[in-house]
């Protein structure tokens, strides 16, 4: 999507399902820990190999959020953002499509792909978002 | 192991300087520390200085025009804990014997910046999202209340408070009192935070000398006993955490009474980041000033307050003393030494006998701060 975007991250750690987006992180051999984006090193027991791909559930839970209205150069305010939890035992930060008025916590949220920003050279840089069910 | 003592306090104002350089403003707050603990600045063997934003060799820069190099000069950088973190260097330094006088400074100048948010590290996932330093206390102020029942109101009431405060306090970058219809109807900076419950961009700088209890004697002021030193980084977790208290703040203030041998209780005021209202709320909290939970109960019976049982941030504290990063953890020590001393004005904490001070931050994804220092000091 989106010719001439550039993507963050840059290795697109996510795959599109139809209307569903699952990012791809990795789990631990291991201990079994889960991380995004995905680790080299396990972060919670510091395995060095064992940090298998896995896919992530589309739909997540709001932790928190927020709306932003300061914000830095390439970023249109106001936007919201939250917390999201995945069952994977996953928490992520991410920019939300919705305004603030409209989220509550505990509330469903579903992956999504979309603009969160423009670069230094004017670029749409793309990346994973959410979008709140209802 | 001999015991670490401030023997001498200085700061400049806090608040917008462009118009001086970093070097001019660390140099005021130095030489005010060197006059006040009455030594000449031959008599320092080391320093170490705290700056987040100021660039390679800041102390170098600093004490250049100051004659005083050759000196070891470490410079340390630890987000908003950078000069509190330089005080735990000099501490340490006195106590295992390596020196007996050691000049602390933290400076910043954001004025620099050019304003807004602050910047923080690009290679950070959350920042390439648009998470910024407000935000990250939204959300977790947003959680706190959905939790504890505290509203937008007492966050209102934690600004109102600092005014009170800053109010009395002739280094304070706002010294105006506002109500709370005030705070709650200024700008959203990020919801729930309005502009008046955020602390401000200034520039200043802090500075105290730090003497073995021996060598303490030999100086003219009345010298504060530094009874705990604790510096702790946050844990890094991808999965969940509870981001309506602070693990991080809780871990170090209990490191910080274990080795002073006092508890919450015995604190007679303390200096708290309060960053953003929100934050002061869950520190009263982490720091056992109150129960889990009944931080709204704290600042509505008025405990934190001018003339309250234990009173938080007379300075004003980041909120209306203003928040250069890199000296904020020197001007709470700063504070700290003249309520001990007595010397605190108008803004005295009557009979203040234990000062508390607390100082964390730094934006980093999946860390609940990057670092978090706590000091007790005594008279």
């Amino acid at each position: 999507m989106n010719d001439g975007a550039v993507y963050f991250p840059a290795s697109r750690p996510w795959i599109e399902q139809g209307s569903a987006v699952r990012l791809i992180g990795s789990k631990c051999a291991h201990c079994r820990a889960v991380a995004f984006p995905p680790h080299p090193l396990c972060p919670a027991c510091g395995a060095e190999s064992g940090q298998d791909a896995v896919q992530l559930s589309p739909v997540g839970t709001l932790y928190t959020f927020s709306e932003i209205h300061i914000a830095p150069i390439g970023f249109a305010t106001p936007y919201a953002v939250g917390y999201v939890d995945l069952p994977e035992g996953v928490r992520l930060f991410g920019q939300i499509e919705s305004r603030a008025a409209d989220l509550r916590l505990g509330q469903q949220v579903a992956v999504t792909l979309g603009p969160v920003r423009t670069d230094a050279s004017g670029r749409m840089v793309v990346s994973y978002k959410f979008k709140g069910l209802p | 192991m001999t015991l670490a003592m401030i023997a001498g306090v200085g700061m400049t104002k806090f608040g917008k300087q462009a118009e001086r350089s970093i070097e001019d403003i660390g140099r005021e707050a130095l030489v005010h520390a060197l006059k006040d603990a009455g030594i000449a600045r031959q008599r320092i063997e080391e320093m170490f200085c705290g700056s987040s934003y100021g660039g390679p060799l800041i102390g170098q820069r600093i004490l250049r025009d100051l004659g005083m190099t050759g000196i070891p000069i470490t410079n340390v950088e630890n987000a908003c804990s950078s000069g509190a973190a330089a005080l735990r260097e000099a501490c340490w330094a006195v106590k295992v014997g390596r020196a007996d006088t050691i000049a602390v400074l933290g400076v910043e100048k954001l004025t620099q910046l050019g304003g807004g948010t602050l910047p923080l590290e690009p290679t950070d996932v959350e920042v390439n999202l648009g998470n910024v330093m407000p935000a990250v206390y939204a959300m977790r102020a947003r959680r706190y209340m959905y939790e504890t029942g505290a509203t937008v109101r007492h966050l209102a009431m934690i600004a109102v408070k600092a005014h009170e405060y800053g109010a009395c306090n002739p280094n304070a970058q706002f010294q105006n009192r506002i109500t709370v219809d005030e705070v709650m109807h200024s700008r959203m900076v990020a919801d729930p935070l309005t502009l008046y419950m955020c602390c401000p961009t200034g520039d200043g700088a802090a500075a105290v000398i730090v003497t073995s209890e021996r060598r303490a004697r030999e100086f003219g002021a009345k010298p504060a006993r530094i009874e705990a030193s604790v510096l702790q980084s946050g844990l890094y977790k991808t999965g969940f955490r509870d981001m309506a208290s602070s693990e991080l703040t809780e871990r170090t203030s209990r490191l910080a009474y274990e080795a002073a041998g006092i508890g919450p209780q015995d604190v007679s005021l303390a200096e708290v980041h309060d960053a953003f209202a929100s934050a002061e709320l869950m520190y009263y909290e982490a720091l056992g000033l109150c129960g889990k939970g009944e931080g709204a109960a704290m600042i509505e019976r008025g405990d934190s307050g001018r003339g309250g049982r234990q009173p938080v941030n007379p300075s004003g504290g980041l909120a209306c003393r203003g928040h250069p990063v890199g000296a904020t953890g020197v001007a709470q020590i700063v504070e700290a030494v003249w309520q001990l001393r007595g010397e605190a004005g108008e803004r005295q904490v009557p009979g203040a006998k234990v000062a508390l001070t607390h100082c964390t931050g730094g934006g980093i994804s999946g860390l609940d701060h990057g670092a978090c220092a706590v000091h007790v000091l005594t008279s």
